[in-house]
């Protein structure tokens, strides 16, 4: 993490001096812009990712300084993040890079902040870049490993599912009861292991910086009864009511199909194995105002602490001690819903006691409007063509099961 | 009229299991294990719809989508992408590749009716 401050007083220069220096000497890049977008700061590591010159480009308009490169990808990057970041939503991703126009395919780190003057005034904004290459290439190994052992686990699976599902549907006659028991309980656990897989490729493609959304505007009210398909037996057995209060119609919204079902199973999943034989478990969709609509998962089950709210949500936490715990999982289900949730700008939220029940919820825009706390001036000359792509490119879409 | 469906797949097991779920709901299921056979029956047989897979020896699915589309001959028939494997905004993708639409394995035997039901036949 860099530090960039911003000098108050007549020490100032001895302290920008010693920042300086410390600043050349790092490893990662540091450009910082005024209000106006002019460079204020470009350190050597950052003039060599970047292909610049901090002699002329100091004082400049970043989109004006122009690289010495003849792709200037990185660059373009900046700019496009200059355009969108605000205070509240700084960016951070890996831009690919081909040094000098070469065909040598790099990767970049850019993290992407606004900066705040000591009257918690817009400062400008920092740019930190990081080649961080071979990290990205042992992960991409990675995701392409768990990638092939899912595809070799899911072949199986279809055939152990779709016939399972033939047989507990009548499609292939009328079964004995003994043997339809049998065959939902097949049915259920091919579901719970697909639920598995996926969970294993979440887990890398979400450490991963490949990590993309497929966005589709589509009917969020179907996605969630998608979701809910897999847990009937389980509530059955339990004696566990669970409940869809969905709304009538259809509520569109720009999501990921399967990030999201994958969200509310794990939700869901969770608010079974909290709850008690015999409890609750309700699962919402509902308008929150005319721009927003809320899912939400709501169980009466042994609840969760306070001091552990924060804490629910990391990578492999599990409230109770792993040696002594009565209930299963991996401690990833939350991890997976935060970070969808999150790839989509959203939040999860908790309510909960213990002894109270817990009730997860989350909001997905309609409509998305641009943000108004820009960091930068809207005057500013930071516009250029390559600063309006978006990240997930938009799409028409003819899907509207 | 008996519609007929065209499946592209290297895994006899998915072969066998999708070929069941879609003659229960009426359909004439054809199958080949690989893209250049496919793209030889959807030619000989003008089929209602493709079941196309991903991964598969010789010419994957994509490459088999993109012949599908290029040849005047079989660019009218809807395909649809049948994938066990995650790919990078794959909606996206089949979309601009011009599928009808991506669906994942494996699948509610439910859903894959309902989705062929609504493609096959609808010549593009």
């Amino acid at each position: 993490m860099v530090v960039v401050t911003v000098p108050r007083s007549s020490e100032a220069s001895e302290t920008a001096c010693r920042g300086g220096s410390i600043l050349d000497a790092v490893l990662a890049g540091v450009l910082a812009v005024d209000r106006e977008g002019r460079i204020t700061l470009l350190n050597p590591a950052a003039e060599r990712l970047l292909e610049l010159r901090s002699m002329t480009s100091i004082g400049r308009h970043l989109d004006a300084a122009g690289p010495v490169g003849r792709d200037g990808e990185l660059i373009a990057a900046v700019l496009e993040d200059l355009a969108r970041v605000t205070v509240e939503r700084p960016s951070e991703r890996v831009v690919e890079i081909h040094p000098g126009g070469s065909a040598e395919l790099r990767y970049v780190r850019l993290r992407t902040r606004c900066l705040r003057d000591h009257r918690q005034e817009s400062a400008g904004v920092v740019f930190e870049m990081l080649d961080v290459t071979e990290e990205h290439k042992t992960n991409q190994l990675k995701n392409q490993f768990l990638s092939i052992v899912a595809h070799e686990l899911r072949t199986p699976l279809t055939g152990i599912k779709t016939f399972s599902t033939m047989l507990a549907k009548g499609m292939l006659g009328r079964l004995e009861d003994r043997q339809q028991q049998v065959v939902e309980s097949i049915r259920e656990q091919s579901l719970r292991l697909e639920h598995q897989i996926d969970k294993l490729v979440n887990l890398g493609h979400i450490d991963s910086e490949e990590y993309s959304q497929d966005l589709e505007a589509i009917d969020v009210v179907d996605v969630v009864r998608q979701a809910l398909g897999g847990f009937e037996v389980t509530a059955r057995d339990r004696a566990i009511t669970l409940l869809a209060a969905l709304p009538d119609g259809p509520r569109v919204a720009r999501i990921d199909r399967s990030e999201v079902r994958r969200a509310v199973q794990a939700l869901v999943e969770n608010a079974l194995k909290f709850t008690r034989d015999g409890g609750h478990v309700t699962v919402t969709v509902q308008d929150t105002n005319a721009e927003q609509l809320e899912i939400a998962v709501r169980d009466d089950g042994v609840g969760i602490e306070p001091r552990y709210h924060g804490r629910i949500f990391e990578k492999f936490f599990q409230v109770e001690d792993p040696l002594t715990r009565h209930h299963g999982g991996s401690g990833l289900g939350l991890f997976f819903v935060k970070n969808i949730v999150e790839a989509h700008g959203a939040a999860v939220r908790v309510e909960s006691d213990l002894g109270r029940g817990a009730r997860f919820s989350f909001e997905l825009p309609i409509h998305r409007e641009a943000g108004s706390d820009a960091c930068v001036d809207a005057a500013a000359p930071i516009t250029p063509q390559s600063a309006a792509t978006p990240r997930v490119p938009a799409h028409p879409t003819t899907d509207d099961r | 009229m008996e519609r007929t469906v065209l499946i592209i797949e290297d895994e006899k097991l998915i072969i066998v299991s999708t070929q069941m779920v879609l003659e229960a709901a009426g359909f004439r299921v054809e199958s080949a294990v690989n893209g250049e056979e496919g793209i030889q029956k959807a030619k000989s047989m003008r089929p209602d719809l493709v079941l196309l897979d991903i991964m598969m020896p010789g010419i994957d699915g994509w490459e088999t989508l993109t012949r599908l589309k290029r040849d005047p001959e079989t660019s009218g028939i809807p395909v649809i992408i049948f994938t066990a494997r995650e790919h990078a905004r794959g909606h996206q993708k089949s979309s601009e590749m011009g599928a009808a639409d991506y669906f994942r394995k494996p699948f509610e035997p439910d859903e894959l009716i309902e989705l062929v039901e609504k493609h096959a036949g609808q010549r593009v």
